[in-house]
């Protein structure tokens, strides 16, 4: 008798977890409590359906709890004291940008958008490809009260679809050519020296770094290449022309893919064969003396405590000498169809995010995120020079630098493309023709485009 | 009276009372008792039958069904023409270079895994061995760690500044670290070597298992005839281990052709596409890159599945001892 009961318990237990499992989100829904940052995926979906009940809460997706988690948070706190005091902002944290990709791709694929938070946090250059792909997905926020002349145009060309707005942008994703001044001098050369030079200039440099110091002038992983995008976007040249990707026939392309090669071969540019390799290995590794990417790489700088005080940053080489200006990466935030209040959500995007200089204030202090918006770039904060390059205020100068981006053609397969360039970066280092590298490259990309 | 009281026990008496009533009451008896055990056993069958058909058979006709469909996952739409993603696939140079290391990992990795698993087996059955037991289980251990996991220490073992280029350095074979998973071939090494200290313990367990069910008095009949061991082993062993080689044979085939943990998390396919498997080019096609070409990805998918039946097939026909 004993084992019958014990048995049927346990059944009646498996049951439950199956059902418990399968039918997650219809239960919970009382769970308005606390700003959330650090909820696990099962928490999800009850801040989901909270969202339902609730007329001043708003659920957002976002990833970075040291980046782009204290700037939601510095939003909703804003957003609270200013405007509405009841209003709370669920932030549900993801382990990367890639889990709120597929969640989109989930939802669209089951045509069931039911699980989808308000407000999600989204990569720049995958939105086109995935509003192309679920046009259902997504609500627009043309009406939104935001001076959009406050941004900047290249940024915002990554959030407009037919001229019309989709999202407020985050983070600013310019370009910083950061060197280490006390490498630079002990090898006969300072930060004047490395602005406004050209390519060759920089190849020539590195050389003599690299032998003198046994540091790598720059580098960049083999795998999510992306020194060939900024060092063409400096040119304000696109690897797409019409939609189409154009390697071999655009002589700046040519110019600049024989011009990492040649980096490569010759130590000035180090390329650590993933991620990983590139932050942890060569910059906290302490392998180089320059670092080129998006200004989001500076809290990884930053990690290497010893150093401070001896970075400072400055604009990109580019082939004819000018000084170079580029932008990689960022995320804006969308609106999902599934929100339940949409007018709320437009109203918070554009109270904070919009321009708030307390929203961005805070960000900037909390997470490293340097705005886009232009007038939240001339607060006070931002002219705070920072200890760790040397007391140079770059936060607004690389506002600065973001406003003389040039925008350029941009294609929903610019990560497919990136891939493809991967390999054909690795296959001419390895000794294959740069033409014929770049053929094979153009053309598994063009196979790629004709597959959906 | 035995039978009268297996009777009451069963709890009808007393109508039974006469031989003839009591042989057909029996018999009554046995029907309801098999009827009862097989309801029981549908009713423990039912609900895996039923989650099988749910969780496997119908999403793999689903994935049949979307393999002749192109276009966003949102609306997807019948291809055009209809073997579009079939054909298409074979003019995918990536797609066919996966095929090729797939092949490579298997043609290579697959024998030399299965002969070591095949001798440590042999080594280890011996009952004069010394602390068997620990060998075996450390032999085995490797297949206790999850994959991911061990493609990250292996990561970690080869990187530029790891465990063996420091080995490799400090005994001055090497003059400066080698970058292993950042050239073509060595990182096709590094993944067999790993696929190899992975699984070898995995199949050596089953040699064993074998090899225990195989009489020892025939290998004393074979000692006494003057077999050596090397004949002992070609002679006797081989051919009544043939079930378990074909069983071992068609795992493996099957496990390497959907090889994935390790093309992901040791090299990510790189470098320049050179290790990456059918499985992570699939896995790339539907959600890696963001792509999301579930058709295109549904029809590689398709292509895997019959590679592993047909080579299963050849393998089961080729074992087969019967004329």
């Amino acid at each position: 008798m004993k084992k019958k009961v014990l048995s049927m318990l346990m059944i009646a237990a498996m049951t439950g977890s199956l059902l418990a499992g399968c039918g997650g989100s219809s239960g919970g829904g009382s769970d308005t409590g606390s700003t959330s940052s650090g909820d696990s995926a099962e928490e999800a979906s009850s801040d989901d359906s909270s969202a339902e009940g609730g007329d001043n809460s708003l659920s957002v997706y976002a990833w970075d709890a040291s980046f782009n988690i204290p700037a939601l948070e510095a939003a909703g706190e804003d957003y609270k004291n200013n405007v509405d005091s009841n209003f709370e902002l669920n932030i549900v944290e993801q382990s990367a940008s890639s889990d709120v990709e597929n969640a989109i791709t989930l939802a669209g694929s089951s045509g069931d958008y039911s699980q989808l938070p308000d407000i999600v946090l989204f990569q720049d250059h995958y939105f086109h490809k995935f509003n192309v792909d679920y046009p259902d997905a997504w609500l627009d926020v043309d009406d939104a009260d935001i001076d959009w002349s406050d941004f900047g145009e290249e940024k915002l060309s990554y959030s407009m679809i037919d001229g019309k707005h989709f999202g407020v942008p985050l983070d600013n994703g310019t370009v910083v050519a950061a060197y280490r001044t006390d490498i630079l001098e002990d090898c006969g050369y300072s930060l004047d020296d490395m602005t406004g030079i050209t390519w060759d200039r920089f190849i020539e440099i590195g050389k003599d770094v690299y032998e003198k110091s046994g540091k790598y002038l720059v580098s960049m992983p083999a795998d999510g290449n992306d020194m060939p995008y900024i060092m063409l976007q400096a040119e304000g040249v696109s690897q797409f022309e019409d939609g189409q990707p154009n390697l071999t026939d655009n002589e700046t392309v040519v110019k600049i893919y024989e011009t990492i090669a040649q980096m490569i071969n010759e130590n000035v540019l180090y390329m650590p064969n993933d991620w990983t390799g590139y932050t942890n290995e060569s910059i906290v590794g302490d392998m180089v003396c320059g670092v080129m990417n998006g200004n989001w790489i500076i809290p990884t700088i930053e990690q290497v405590a010893d150093n401070s005080g001896k970075w400072a940053i400055t604009s990109m080489p580019t082939l004819s000498g000018d000084e170079g200006y580029a932008s990689n990466g960022g995320s804006s935030f969308y609106i999902t169809s599934n929100c339940k209040n949409p007018e709320l959500a437009k109203d918070f995007l554009a109270k904070t995010f919009g321009g708030s200089t307390e929203t961005y204030d805070n960000a900037l202090k909390n997470g490293g995120v340097i705005t886009c918006c232009i007038s939240a770039g001339q607060s006070d904060v931002y002219q705070e020079g920072v200890d760790y390059f040397n007391g140079q205020p770059i936060y607004s100068d690389i506002v600065e630098m973001s406003s003389k981006v040039k925008p350029i053609e941009q294609s929903d397969f610019h990560y497919s493309l990136r891939n493809n360039t991967d390999t054909a970066i690795v296959n001419m280092v390895n000794g294959m023709a740069v033409g014929d590298a770049l053929k094979d490259a153009q053309d598994q990309t063009v196979f790629e485009m004709g597959g959906n | 009276m035995p039978r009268i009281r297996l009777c009451l026990r069963w709890g009808e008496i007393e109508e039974f009372s006469n031989a003839k009533a009591l042989k057909g009451g029996n018999a009554l008896q046995k029907g309801n008792i098999e009827a009862k055990q097989g309801r029981a056993g549908w009713a423990f069958v039912t609900p895996a039958t039923v989650m099988i058909f749910i969780m496997s058979f119908y999403p793999m006709v689903e994935a049949f069904i979307t393999s002749f469909r192109t276009g966003s996952s949102a609306a997807m739409k019948w291809a055009n023409p209809f073997s579009f993603n079939y054909t298409r696939m074979f003019q995918d140079k990536v797609f066919v270079t996966s095929i090729g290391n797939t092949f490579l990992y298997l043609i290579i990795q697959v024998p030399i895994m299965l002969v070591l698993a095949i001798l440590l087996a042999q080594i280890l059955n011996n009952r004069h061995l010394m602390a068997k037991g620990w060998f075996r289980t450390m032999i085995f251990l490797p297949c206790a760690t999850s994959l991911v996991s061990y493609a990250l220490i292996f990561k970690s073992l080869f990187s530029t500044n790891g465990l063996i280029n420091s080995f490799l350095v400090n005994l001055h074979i090497l003059s400066e670290p080698y970058n292993f998973l950042g050239h073509p071939a060595s990182a096709k090494i590094v993944i067999i070597l790993a696929l190899i200290w992975r699984w070898t313990g995995y199949n050596m367990v089953f040699y064993l298992a074998g090899l225990q069910n195989i009489d020892y008095a025939v290998y004393e009949a074979a000692k006494i005839d003057g077999a050596s061991s090397w004949t002992t082993f070609w002679s006797i062993t081989v051919p009544l281990l043939r079930p378990t080689i074909v069983m071992t044979f068609i795992m493996s085939i099957n496990g390497t052709l959907q090889l994935f943990d390790e093309s992901v998390n040791l090299t990510n396919g790189g470098p320049a596409n050179s290790t990456i498997t059918m499985s992570h080019y699939i896995y790339n096609n539907s959600f890696g890159t963001g792509v999301a070409n579930f058709g295109y990805a549904s029809a590689m998918a398709f292509l895997v599945f019959i590679m592993v039946a047909v080579l299963a097939f050849i393998n089961i026909k080729v074992g087969d001892t019967r004329d």
